[in-house]
This record gives C-alpha cells, sequence and structure tokens, in this order.
C-alpha cells in the first residue's frame, strides 16, 4: 500500500463518517457533506495525476493495465454521480448515498494498490 | 410528477392514479445506489473476464456477465416508477436472491466445477456479503412500496 492508498483511506474514512453522522442527525446533504465527498474526489484526483507521472516516467503496472485505469476512471466518477443523485432528493437519505462514496473510493483504491503492485 | 417529455399514456395515467407508486425515494435512493455500484463493478469485472481469460472458466464468466445483467435490471427499475417497473424489480431481484444462495452454496459444496470467482461465489464473501443483504433489503423495500391494488 502506498501514500496515495493511505491519504484516500483517511479522506474516504472522514467522508463516510460526516455523511453518516449527518444522516443520522436527520440532516438533508449540506455543503459539509457535499464538500467531504468533493475531498474524495480531490483525493483520487491526486491519484490519477501521480499516477500519470509515473506511468510517463517509466514505472511499470505489475498487475494488468488498463484493469488499473479502469477502477481510476469509475472511482473518479463516483462522486460526481453522488453527488448528483443526492441533490436530487435532499432527504437524510441522500447523506447515506454520499456516505456510500468514501468506503467504496477506499476498497477501490486497496484494489488499485493491488493491482499496481 | 409532471413528465417534460411525451410518454406512454397508460403510464401516465397510471403515474397520476398513483404518485406514491415510485421505489426512488428516501432509502430507495440508497438502494438503488448500491445497486448501481455493484451493477457497473460487476459489468466491468465480467467484460474484463470474458474479453481476457474466457476459456478459462466459461461457465463462472458467464455467470459473472448473467450477474451483472441482474444488477443493470435491478438498479433501473428500482429507479423506474410505476406498475409494471415494481414487477420488473421484484423479478430481478428474487433472481439474484436465487442466484446468490445458488451460487454461494455450489461454490461451497462443489468447489471442483465453481473454482473462479463471481460476485457470487461464498454468497458474496469477496465483496463483504453485501450481495447476499441487498436482495433482502430489496424485497423489504419493493414490499414496503408495493403498489396499491387497482380499483375498478
Amino acid at each position: 500500500m502506498d501514500a496515495y492508498f493511505y491519504i484516500i483511506l483517511a479522506v474516504g474514512l472522514l467522508s463516510t463518517i460526516i455523511c453518516t453522522a449527518a444522516g443520522i442527525m436527520k440532516k438533508a446533504p449540506n455543503d459539509t457533506t457535499i464538500l467531504s465527498v468533493a475531498a474524495v474526489e480531490l483525493a483520487l484526483l491526486v491519484y490519477l495525476v501521480g499516477s500519470i507521472v509515473r506511468v510517463a516516467s517509466g514505472e511499470q503496472i505489475v498487475g494488468e493495465a488498463w484493469e488499473f485505469w479502469g477502477y481510476l476512471v469509475t472511482a473518479l466518477i463516483l462522486p460526481v454521480g453522488a453527488v448528483y443523485w443526492s441533490v436530487l432528493e435532499r432527504t437524510r437519505w441522500s447523506n447515506f448515498v454520499l456516505a456510500a462514496v468514501g468506503v467504496t473510493a477506499v476498497v477501490m483504491a486497496a484494489r488499485m494498490n493491488q493491482i499496481w503492485y | 410528477m409532471t413528465p417534460q417529455t411525451p410518454v406512454n399514456k397508460a403510464e401516465n395515467a397510471a403515474a397520476e392514479a398513483q404518485p406514491k407508486d415510485t421505489r426512488n425515494t428516501g432509502p430507495g435512493r440508497l438502494l438503488i445506489t448500491v445497486y448501481a455500484v455493484f451493477a457497473i463493478s460487476a459489468t466491468a469485472r465480467a467484460g474484463y473476464q470474458i474479453l481476457t481469460k474466457f476459456s478459462e472458466a466459461p461457465l463462472a464468466y458467464l455467470l459473472s456477465a448473467f450477474a451483472a445483467l441482474v444488477y443493470v435490471v435491478a438498479t433501473v427499475s428500482l429507479a423506474k416508477a410505476g406498475r409494471t417497473w415494481f414487477k420488473v424489480s421484484v423479478a430481478a431481484v428474487l433472481v439474484e436472491l436465487v442466484g446468490v444462495l445458488v451460487v454461494g452454496a455450489l461454490s461451497i459444496f462443489d468447489s471442483v466445477n465453481f473454482p473462479h470467482e463471481t460476485v457470487w461465489s461464498l454468497f458474496g464473501r469477496g465483496y463483504a456479503f453485501i450481495p447476499l443483504l441487498l436482495p433482502i433489503l430489496g424485497l423489504v423495500w419493493l414490499y414496503r412500496r408495493r403498489p396499491t391494488p387497482k380499483l375498478g
């Protein structure tokens, strides 16, 4: 596991905790929960840029390269989709939708690390 | 419930008669989100398996593709309003439940013929047993949001 994974682990879990807590407190999605998901997206973008730089500088992905990029691109779409889906109906349940993004990103980042090394 | 695009007349009438005949609200939105994540990941995984190593385990990978299809149908039908989509949802979720139970059992008792991973292998252990939990929650939700009986 590399630094990219640990960044996503920290940001993803924090986002999930914030969104779950907001959902339990019966709040609709607000700036805090949406920004926490945006932070997950940012962490994934850092992973994307970092990975492009590493490949460009000659590093080899041990596993299937296109499986890695497939995971990364899917992970990047998830936060955007979840935020869109959650603002369409702003109830407490939408915060649980947002909460799903963080853990999913962590699981996908773990898999991406396995593919890379 | 104000359709901006022209839709099927019968569906339109049904939607107006039963404004509550939707499942994409409240907890249903979370359910649909999880289904969507599974639909995307199962489709990607099955596509990858079939394109790269189909001959290794045709049965397992066809099963992966079938599971992916079930998740896609469940996701779409849960998000749609109306009686027909409700029935499609029930069918998809039941198929999913049977699938995860049968494949889960086969992968344990007949591991020789089912050595390759699918979403439903070992009752979805590789996915934190969410594939086993999802159809149960799905059926509970569908029951709670079942369409009211037709009047007349």
